[in-house]
């Protein structure tokens, strides 16, 4: 089996890494958002509340929510299928950490922007919606863009609840072929080839969000 | 509907016709006591200018009176109505008080039609091209309608609190505050927002102005207010003010910064 064939073979694992990827981050962009901003909102029993569920997914190894979600939960009753468990653990990891980016985000603005809402007579939601956010995510975009590649990179995680993602696939061949060196350095190159765009993307947004600065910096 | 009905029978207990009618305020920043006892009544059409040293409580008064500071004690009525931190409809009443800020405030997402436009369409409700043509007024009257389609960060100072100015006028205010609104202009900006403000005050806009622009307050104060250690200690008209002031801590004062 040549480079190029194992090069192959493991990218048949590429429908899973996508939709765990996919998945994870349809469960981690509405965490991150509705905990973030209800981190910064809240105070007292229900801030300790959200915050206890924010670091409860992201202070926990992602190895051990898996198995813990795929293994010990069919014990009560709830079977979930190895994709939901997968996107729902590395999904709301990577969530929690993105919340705390919210939060910043959120809490690194102006407190005269919100001032300003309020007395041109604003409601709050409305001032969060409108004023708050659309200037706290041009400050949160790189973090998401960063976490997004966490979260491809994360999904090699997933082979070990028996799903048969890239990783899954190349310790199939290295069994078949007794070629870990070869098979595993494909395995390298292939995340390489996924992550990379990921990568560029990501350094493209944050120069422009870096324009978009300094162009309205100029007088 | 319920909101308005609400409204108007807390109204309906009129304690007076004066635009703003402060009584006996008090407020704490912890156990700091920023404004004792103050009393303050400003008829409609009416131009306040409240002077005073750093820390003397004057910029806390008037943000008082939209309730960006909630205050512990006394009352403050706005056109006969009540606003205290229990206030309900807090955002409706400020709909009706303008309010301009030391370092403008606009919003650096928007352009500075944007900002002139969105509390119109989304607190007032008013279609996207009428309220267009609302800034547009507004933006001609501070005489930057050229600049509709910048960003704030392209502006100079003086052009960004004028567009500040005009967002406030948009939502057609019974009364204007103006918190300091030159300090953080460069010398030569501030006679162009201070020009805005005079021809404000001769269109007889009812005005609060915390400002050291004692040329300003001549020129259009119907009266004076001089606070020290949060609380009023003279108020007076322009002429009596400078002329004559009455109390020592005010007379050095004047000493300091005429």
């Amino acid at each position: 089996m040549s480079f190029v064939d194992i090069l192959i073979g493991i990218f048949d694992g590429f429908g899973v890494t996508a939709s765990v990827t996919l998945w994870g981050m349809a469960y981690a962009v509405p965490f991150a958002l509705v905990f973030g901003i209800l981190q910064h909102f809240t105070t007292g029993p229900v801030r300790f509340a959200v915050t206890s569920i924010i670091e409860f997914w992201r202070s926990s190894p992602v190895i051990v929510l898996l198995f813990v979600f795929y293994y010990t939960l069919p014990t009560i009753g709830i079977t979930l299928s190895g994709i939901t468990v997968a996107a729902m653990a590395l999904g709301l990891n990577i969530g929690g950490y993105g919340s705390q980016a919210v939060r910043a985000a959120l809490q690194s603005l102006d407190p005269g922007q919100v001032e300003a809402g309020k007395a041109l007579g604003l409601r709050r939601i409305q001032i969060l919606m409108l004023i708050e956010l659309p200037q706290a995510f041009k400050a949160m975009t790189p973090t998401f863009i960063n976490q997004f590649i966490q979260l491809i990179k994360g999904t090699a995680l997933v082979s070990l609840i028996t799903l048969t993602d890239m990783t899954f696939r190349a310790k199939e061949i290295s069994q078949l072929q007794y070629d870990p060196v070869g098979t595993y350095t494909a395995l390298l190159v292939a995340y390489f080839i996924v992550c990379y765009p990921a990568t560029i993307f990501g350094r493209w947004v944050e120069k422009r969000v870096a324009i978009s600065e300094r162009t309205q910096g100029e007088i | 509907m319920q909101v308005d009905a609400l409204i108007g029978s807390r109204c309906a207990s009129q304690r007076s016709e004066a635009a703003v009618d402060i009584v006996s305020l008090n407020k704490w920043y912890g156990t700091f006591h920023v404004l004792r006892d103050v009393d303050l009544r400003v008829e409609p059409g009416q131009q306040i200018v409240i002077c005073g040293p750093s820390g003397s409580g004057k910029s806390t008064l008037i943000r008082c009176i939209n309730q960006l500071e909630r205050h512990q004690r006394g009352q403050i009525f706005i056109h006969g109505c009540e606003v205290s931190p229990k206030t309900r409809a807090l955002h409706e009443l400020r709909r009706d008080v303008g309010m301009v800020f030391q370092h403008f405030n606009l919003f650096p997402h928007l352009t500075v039609l944007q900002n002139c436009t969105l509390a119109l369409r989304r607190a007032r409700g008013i279609a996207r091209q009428e309220a267009e043509d609302v800034a547009r007024h507004y933006l001609e009257r501070v005489r930057i309608p050229e600049q509709m389609g910048k960003y704030p960060s392209q502006l100079s100072g003086g052009q960004q609190q004028r567009v500040a100015i005009a967002r406030a006028l948009c939502m057609r205010p019974k009364v204007m505050l103006f918190d300091e609104p030159t300090s953080a202009l460069d010398p030569e900006m501030i006679n162009e927002v201070l020009d805005v403000m005079i021809e404000l005050a001769r269109d007889g806009m009812t005005m609060l102005c915390v400002t050291h622009e004692m040329g300003f307050a001549r020129k259009v104060a119907d009266s004076i207010v001089f606070m020290d250690g949060g609380r009023i200690v003279e108020q007076a008209p322009p002429l009596e003010f400078f002329a004559n002031p009455q109390n020592e801590r005010t007379r050095t004062f004047l000493g300091q910064i005429l």
